[in-house]
């Protein structure tokens, strides 16, 4: 898959916190990618960096396989912190301004003002707005120009559980046009509700990154039970794939590597143990994000 | 689409952008119509003999002061006290772009940062040639009626050095709100120096050294190029010709300081976080 951005060994340092340690990966076309991680774990920093509104230390990034910054920023619709507009002017008015930076037309601000449902409020002030109307009019910046990529930090910030959900369907609605969207969150719910990609932080160094299904699949989980625990117990250690057995709460887990449930249920039977519990306990994305920042800790 | 060459946008571009932002702004339509209103009525005030000067009518200073031989100073003295407001609304344009954190939602949106100093810049001297332009106005105006059009332009040059004076009060203000980032402090600080500091600062230096390297601190420089001119003209009957350096000197040194603000602001937003 084209690369759309490449990020190469960022290191950002404020003071003596190290706020970014050799970072590095990279985000394919088309993907929904989040960046994850507890607050505090560099996510805004590095998207700070990468839209030059901060410099790093070291290291290096290419949007589009090398486009010169400005050009790309231009293809670019972020969202980074806080709604930034100039808060006497109207919503048309700020989404003319950053049209013009942008150098394009002005006439899909009416579309994107109808997609964040603010095209009755267009001529109400900036400062009039509540806080999810903010929110929902820095999304309708980021939408204007018809932009390749769309970079998000915490869009959900001040939403209602409607808000949420209506930013998720909207990313999956990008996903489809063919943008690819960039989000920083710590609210993996949401991310792992729409992401295809993810790369998690914590204090400034990356954890992991991949596709979700690489990254949640690498560690599986099954559940089993029978009449027998202790005969099930020394049957399933030596099972292949199975790299650890534990037990709790009478039900034996199984731990590995792509574990096979009809294998597994085949190879008690021929042994003569019938199993009366199996369920295949995939991870979801908050156990592997607790696991992994728990365990560098 | 890769390696797309990167045309910066022009001078025009980046100056009908920062009207965008401010036509729909009212303090900058307060601000530029007081010093709009005021510069008229205050020399209005003056040349119709608010302000007494001399013993009595036999030397009409005021008729001589406002005729087109000296319009340009005595306009553009005045003006070089009221630019003080618009210093303060380039302070407040500044400051408002780190409040509304708009200097780093230009940048998202695909400016460079140089873009954004040169959109500062091209409003900086957008606002210095309204502000000579509008001294020339009021100047023609009075000039008018003090003396014949044959008169004109008279010592015009002085239109020039308000330009200057404009270029380097507002590009002073830029720096300072540049640096300082909120507007109370920045204003304060620009009150402060401008109006207490520089001038016991030119006092210290020159008494010190004996001459008037004092002058050339970054707003004196300026001033000393629109001196109050009734005083001048009483001056220059009293003691004939000065020893002081001459215009073209507090000309040039004036440019070199707006030189100065321009590469250190440059300087600092090329390599700073924002």
């Amino acid at each position: 898959m084209e690369t759309i951005l490449s990020i190469q060994q960022l290191s950002k340092s404020y003071g003596t916190i190290q706020a970014l340690k050799n970072v590095s990966f990279e985000v394919p076309a088309g993907s929904v990618f989040g960046v994850l991680g507890p607050n505090g774990s560099g996510k805004t920093t590095l998207l700070a960096i990468l839209l030059d509104v901060l410099n790093a230390d070291s290291g290096h990034y290419a949007w589009f396989g090398g486009s010169d910054a400005t050009v790309a920023r231009k293809q670019i619709g972020s969202l980074l912190e806080t709604p930034n507009f100039y808060h006497y002017l109207s919503a048309r008015n700020n989404l003319e301004i950053t049209a013009s930076i942008k150098e394009r037309g002005k006439d899909d601000i009416e579309k994107v003002l109808q997609q964040v449902g603010l095209l009755e409020r267009q001529h109400s002030l900036f400062q009039t707005f509540s806080l999810g109307m903010k929110q929902r009019l820095a999304i309708a910046n980021a939408l204007l120009g018809n932009p390749k990529v769309v970079l998000l930090d915490e869009p959900t910030n001040g939403l209602d559980p409607a808000g949420i959900a209506e930013i998720r369907g909207m990313i999956k609605t990008m996903s489809n046009m063919g943008i690819t969207v960039i989000m920083a969150s710590h609210l993996l719910d949401e991310v792992e509700k729409v992401c295809t990609h993810v790369a998690i932080l914590k204090r400034g160094e990356l954890l992991v990154s991949g596709s979700v299904n690489d990254v949640l699949s690498s560690d599986d989980r099954v559940e089993i039970q029978s009449e027998d625990i202790t005969s099930l117990q020394t049957l399933v250690q030596q099972f292949p794939n199975v790299s650890q057995v534990t037990t709790a709460d009478g039900f034996v887990y199984l731990h590995g590597k792509e574990l096979n449930l009809a294998q597994i249920n085949k190879q008690c039977m021929e042994q003569g143990i019938i199993l009366t519990h199996l369920v295949h306990k995939k991870k979801n994305l908050e156990t592997k994000f607790m696991e992994l920042t728990q365990i560098t800790e | 689409m890769n390696l797309q060459k990167n045309t910066a946008p022009s001078l025009r571009q980046l100056l009908s952008i920062e009207w965008m932002k401010l036509r729909h702004y009212k303090a900058f339509w307060m601000i530029t119509g007081f010093f709009v209103l005021l510069l008229p009525l205050w020399n209005y005030g003056i040349s119709n003999g608010v302000m007494k000067l001399g013993p009595g009518n036999d030397l009409n200073l005021v008729s001589q002061s406002y005729g087109f031989q000296n319009v340009w100073q005595n306009v553009g003295f005045w003006a070089s006290i009221f630019v003080i407001f618009i210093s303060i609304l380039t302070i407040i344009i500044t400051t408002n772009e780190y409040q509304f954190r708009t200097h780093r939602q230009n940048i998202m949106d695909g400016w460079s940062r140089l873009s954004f100093y040169h959109a500062k810049w091209s409003l900086i001297l957008a606002l210095s040639l309204g502000t000579t332009l509008y001294v020339f106005i009021v100047g023609t105006a009075f000039g008018m009626q003090y003396s014949s059009l044959s008169a004109f332009p008279g010592n015009i040059e002085y239109l020039l050095y308000t330009f200057i004076l404009s270029l380097n009060y507002y590009g002073f203000a830029f720096i300072i709100a540049l640096f300082l980032k909120r507007s109370g402090i920045s204003i304060g600080m620009f009150f402060l120096y401008s109006m207490i500091i520089e001038s016991m600062l030119v006092k210290y230096i020159n008494w010190q050294t004996n001459s008037s390297f004092g002058n050339f601190l970054p707003l004196q420089c300026s001033d000393e190029l629109l001196p109050f001119p009734i005083m001048e003209m009483v001056k220059g009957i009293l003691v004939g010709e000065s020893t002081s350096p001459t215009a073209t000197t507090y000309a040039c040194v004036s440019i070199v300081w707006i030189a100065v603000y321009y590469f250190v602001g440059r300087w600092k937003l090329l390599k700073s976080d924002w």
